[in-house]
């Protein structure tokens, strides 16, 4: 028996690798670093959880004891939920091998739980609205997991950056700051990596890239919000230099991304849904399957655009516009073979 | 009481705007221990009743702060002050201006009014002595014409109290 045991746990090992911790052999204790499927997306992991299984040695005719030694993102009542879960499922395979299935419970628990609580820090409305229309996309900063609305965020990131500025401005003079943008234009990176934040929530530094994942998204709001006549702060920040600046930037990062094919998106909706499928792969990229693509590609742009429009969606036009730029870029990748998931149905813009 | 600079401060932002209107009802809801907002149609401006907290120096005693709003609240730290008469207290200046580095270098979006009074009350209640700070007169006297605290350099002596 011990034998079959000490197999379960290397089968553990070999599907979890670094993200699990042998304490003990036999019976087995083991630490299971365990996240939510999101194809590796991690800035998509809104929880995760490191989970302690330990057996006696009546395992498996005794379930192990189901303990959670490290989450984030999860609030109390959801770490409950997640190690009673695990612990039915213990129970119903009982007298099975049953490691492997109990860490697979897990995962599928926190998928379904994949999403942060409660409200934006920020604002304090919450981060994930029961009602539709009310939707606004969130994020989570990669270092700590405190999670806001993008916009939210991205108003305190500016802000910040605009403080920053104003002081140096201050210190240096108007004429010396402008030859220092001048010459962080030239460096087109090494700007923005300099630039810091701190979390509203814990202070942790985050640095330009940790919040890279949302900008493209507060791109498209941006010019949302500067249609709407009511919104004249906001405007006046996202219009400032420094912004416009930062979105050539970005443009200019996104476009060599593109080029290189180095980019996944859109990152919300790589989701497999039935009716997703893979484009064949072309082994070598003809003018006929090139067009095809193309066309494939075009008429799904169509179908979104007359589904969205259908939809009752509040969203002016001009985000639908952006979007389906972005998708004839996306166009423009698999014609370079680059394997993407396809969806036939209608893109929600969030 | 009106410095000058909250008399020339810019209304409100929309976003602002929301972000209080949402704390005013959490408030409502749950307004934390030992204060009492004092309702006005003032949005901008908050007056707070403190009482002091049982068991500490200031108990039975009764204080009022005055909440000023900038037009980017919460990106911008809101102005906290005593009115008169200022509870006597080490970090807290006769003319009601408070020492409290959460008011101003290290404010965060993420404070609330409710959170800051809190602190206020924390700050109150660790106290061992009724006194002023040191440089009281001489601070008073820089700030006569009405100048508001958050355009002090604010050097943060001690946690102690």
């Amino acid at each position: 028996m011990a034998e079959e045991v000490l197999i379960e746990v290397e089968a553990v090992q070999a599907v979890y690798g670094d993200d699990c911790l042998v304490l003990d052999k036999y019976p087995p204790h083991l630490h299971v670093h365990i996240k939510p499927r999101t194809a590796d997306v991690s800035s998509q992991q809104f929880v995760e959880a490191v989970i302690g299984i330990r057996a006696v040695s009546e395992y498996p005719d005794e379930p192990p004891h189901i303990s959670i030694i490290d989450s984030k993102g999860l609030d109390e009542q959801r770490q409950k939920h997640l190690v009673t879960g695990i612990h039915n499922r213990a129970c119903e395979l009982s007298s099975c091998a049953m490691l492997v299935a109990l860490c697979e419970e897990a995962v599928e628990r926190l998928s379904s739980m994949n999403h942060p609580d409660g409200n934006c820090p920020l604002c304090l409305y919450p981060l994930v609205e029961e009602d539709a229309d009310n939707k606004l996309p969130f994020m989570k900063l990669m270092s700590c997991f405190h999670c806001f609305h993008c916009e939210c965020i991205i108003r305190w990131w500016n802000w910040l950056q605009t403080l920053k500025e104003t002081d140096s401005t201050n210190i240096s003079g108007a004429t010396l700051h402008v030859s220092g943008e001048m010459e962080n234009q030239k460096g087109m990176h090494g700007a923005t990596q300099e630039s810091v934040g701190t979390c509203p929530v814990c202070r942790k530094v985050f640095h330009a890239k940790d919040i890279d994942h949302v900008l493209a998204l507060v791109g498209t709001h941006s010019q949302l919000r500067s249609e709407e006549s009511d919104v004249s702060d906001d405007k006046r920040l996202l219009q400032s230099d420094s912004e416009n600046i930062r979105r050539l930037k970005f443009e200019a990062t996104l476009k060599l991304q593109q080029e290189n094919s180095g980019l996944i998106e859109p990152k919300k909706n790589e989701v497999l849904l039935p009716g997703t499928f893979l484009p064949q792969p072309i082994t070598h990229p003809s003018t006929v399957s090139d067009k095809e693509t193309t066309e494939q590609q075009h008429a799904d742009q169509v179908i979104n655009a007359e589904t969205s429009s259908g939809s009752p969606s509040d969203r002016p036009s001009s985000s639908k516009h952006r979007y389906s730029g972005m998708r004839k870029h996306q166009g423009r990748n698999s014609r370079e073979q680059v394997k993407q998931w396809i969806r036939k149905e209608n893109d929600s813009t969030n | 009481m009106t410095s000058s600079s909250a008399a020339s401060r810019k209304a409100l932002s929309k976003i602002a705007c929301n972000r209080l209107q949402k704390e005013l009802v959490e408030w409502q809801v749950s307004p934390p221990a030992g204060f009492k907002h004092k309702p006005t149609d003032n949005l901008q401006r908050w007056v707070i009743e403190v009482n002091g907290a049982p068991g500490t120096l200031y108990a039975n005693e009764t204080y009022q702060l005055q909440v000023d709003f900038p037009e980017h609240y919460p990106m911008e730290a809101p102005q906290v002050i005593f009115l008169h008469p200022a509870p006597l207290h080490p970090h807290i200046y006769s003319n009601g201006h408070i020492c409290l580095d959460i008011l101003y270098d290290s404010w965060s979006p993420a404070m609330t009014v409710s959170s800051i009074c809190i602190s206020i009350l924390s700050m109150l209640s660790s106290s061992t002595v009724k006194q002023r700070p040191e440089d009281n007169d001489r601070y008073v006297k820089n700030c006569r014409n009405g100048r508001s605290p958050k355009e002090t350099r604010w050097w943060f002596h001690d946690d102690k109290v």
